[in-house]
């Protein structure tokens, strides 16, 4: 039933190649972030970041790079409207696991043509390989008193609930799949951009780059990317949730503070 | 211009927002209402998730109620006596009502109970306000005088135990109903992020009879104090107040409220109504047409777990 499940957990090293003693007969690809700390301060309004990377590779076979960025797991709870005697109403919401609260491709070509299905899957490239999982078995979790059915027979809908994720994030601009994304500015030296919507969840990011040839993977570069809140919007933050209810109290302050004043100004004229 | 919001998390036009804020006021100050109703679905249109715009925008609600508060005070307008248990009554609506949308938004049905009550309320208020004033209104025009209202309160209302004098309201009515009154705005106010001053004043009027004076000025009193509980409560239980938020809106809002108070004095009091009505009847069919209407996305990320 539940065949269209990606399979278990990909090997992410076992495919690199050895690339800690690079000779000089060796494909190899690095890469460098031209930002590798994203603040996100109050005006912030999203980030592009630059990488450039470089390919060693002494043969004449042709290169595929592929750029993937994950950012830190959000679990996502998503609702359907179903129609009930006219009227729309929410089911009740299923939990998926595992869904990157960011995810972008970028690569030369088109990812189908960079490698096969099963290669691409193995190695978890690609917005559609994903392991966004909705546990088998019903699980029924209690949160702040609420039940939370957290699946139950999706069954044959279940490619339709997947689907509904990726495309709900992609329309937050959070999910991209960018086929020329990745581009060779000279012979063995490649750019690609990374663009961050306001919406990207702080936390850490990976980025891994692929080197591809004939369809296989030959070697792997991997970075780390951090998008944080700094200055105010962090106090902010940090206030609001390390002392809400102080934080509360001087919402209401201000605001009554600031009813009054208008008052007062306003009075005589 | 753009502005990123600390707890939304998202990145807005702030002149867009303190233009909505001066807009909203605008509109506060001429009905002399909180405008709460219309804030939040602009609020949500504009990408700002639903939970917190409904709980930012109460400190908007304090703000203007605030400002309202003095002048009506000025003016001997507030009865501060049966305020206080209109207030404490949605003291406790408000802790209802904040667990009871904490628990709906938990279910993934917090948006479908939002929109079911705009459109009862706003639906029902609305078109109340729309039939009273058009017929008084046509009478005016006819030259018919209208025919004598029955000043009566409901019998009821003196069956009840635990009754109070309240001279300045002109009353000596049981403290239940103006407790219940109070509760029942403080669970709106937790819901919708309105104050509530829709309910309270035909209420305070057509049910309670309070002199017609004082119901303004006492229904802002007891909505300051139901949406400052709110706004706590809201910020300590659920994390969604956005004080940056709050703050660009109050501020246009402030402005925008007085120059609508200076203008309200050039209209009658029927016309008015009758485009209140007008308004608030608009909001709620607008907000209730989603039950009907086939969504063009049926999938929608509930918010909870993480946040």
């Amino acid at each position: 039933m539940f065949q269209d499940l990606p399979p278990p957990p990909p090997a992410y090293e076992a495919p690199a190649p050895e690339q800690t003693v690079a000779t000089a007969s060796e494909v190899r690809v690095a890469a460098a972030l031209t930002d590798a700390q994203i603040k996100v301060d109050t005006g912030f309004s999203g980030a592009s970041i630059v990488l450039y990377g470089a390919v060693f590779n002494p043969t004449d076979v042709p290169a595929d790079v592929v750029l993937v960025v994950r950012g830190p797991d959000a679990t996502v709870r998503l609702v359907k409207k179903t129609r009930h005697n006219g009227v729309w109403l929410n089911s009740r919401p299923v939990v998926f696991e595992g869904a990157p609260g960011f995810y972008m491709t970028a690569s030369t070509r088109p990812l189908p043509d960079v490698a096969d299905f099963g290669q691409m899957r193995r190695l978890g490239v690609g917005v559609d390989h994903l392991r966004i999982n909705a546990p088998e078995e019903a699980t029924t979790v209690t949160r702040y008193g609420v039940r939370d059915v957290v699946i139950s027979r999706l069954g044959e809908d279940y490619l339709d609930w997947r689907r509904a994720v990726i495309r709900l994030k992609e329309t937050a601009g959070l999910y991209k799949n960018n086929p020329d994304g990745v581009s060779f500015v000279d012979r063995g030296l490649f750019r690609a951009e990374v663009d961050l919507p306001a919406t990207a969840p702080t936390g850490t990011y990976f980025a891994e780059v692929w080197l591809f040839q004939e369809g296989a993977p030959v070697s792997v570069s991997n970075l780390t990317l951090t998008v944080e809140k700094v200055g105010l919007e962090r106090s902010i933050y940090q206030f609001a949730h390390r002392n809400p209810w102080m934080y509360g109290i001087l919402c209401v302050f201000l605001a009554a503070g600031i009813g009054y004043a208008a008052s007062r100004i306003f009075r005589d004229r | 211009m753009d502005i990123y919001l600390p707890i939304a998390e998202v990145s807005v036009n702030w002149p867009l927002l303190m233009l909505l804020g001066a807009t909203v006021g605008f509109v506060s100050g001429l009905f002399g209402i909180g405008g709460g109703f219309l804030m939040a679905p602009i609020l949500v249109f504009m990408g700002i998730p639903p939970t917190v715009a409904v709980a930012s925008q109460a400190s908007h609600v304090v703000a203007s109620s605030t400002s309202g508060v003095i002048r009506y005070s000025v003016m001997k307008g507030v009865d501060y006596k049966i305020g206080g248990i209109m207030a404490a009554g949605g003291v406790f609506g408000a802790l209802v009502g904040v667990e009871l949308f904490r628990y709906l938004r938990l279910l993934g049905q917090a948006d479908l109970v939002v929109a079911v009550s705009y459109l009862i309320f706003l639906g029902s208020i609305g078109s109340m306000m729309v039939f009273e004033s058009l017929t008084k209104i046509l009478q005016r025009v006819r030259g018919e005088t209208p025919p004598r209202k029955e000043r009566r309160r409901p019998m009821w209302l003196y069956g009840l135990p635990f009754r109070m004098r309240f001279p300045r309201s002109g009353l000596y009515i049981s403290a239940i109903p103006p407790i219940g009154l109070g509760i029942f705005a403080g669970i709106l106010s937790a819901i919708m992020g309105v104050g509530g001053g829709f309910i309270l004043v035909p209420a305070m009027l057509y049910v309670l009879r309070m002199k017609a004076n004082v119901v303004v000025g006492t229904s802002l009193f007891q909505i300051i104090v139901t949406t400052a509980v709110t706004t706590i409560l809201q910020a300590g239980r659920n994390q969604t107040v956005d004080i940056v938020l709050s703050m660009i809106l109050l501020l246009g809002g402030v402005i925008g409220a007085q120059y609508g108070a200076r203008l309200s004095g050039r209209f009658r009091a029927e016309e008015m109504r009758a485009a209140l009505g007008f308004i608030v009847l608009l909001v709620g069919i607008q907000m209730g047409l989603e039950l009907f209407v086939r969504p063009s996305e049926l999938f929608l990320m509930a918010p909870g777990v993480g946040n």
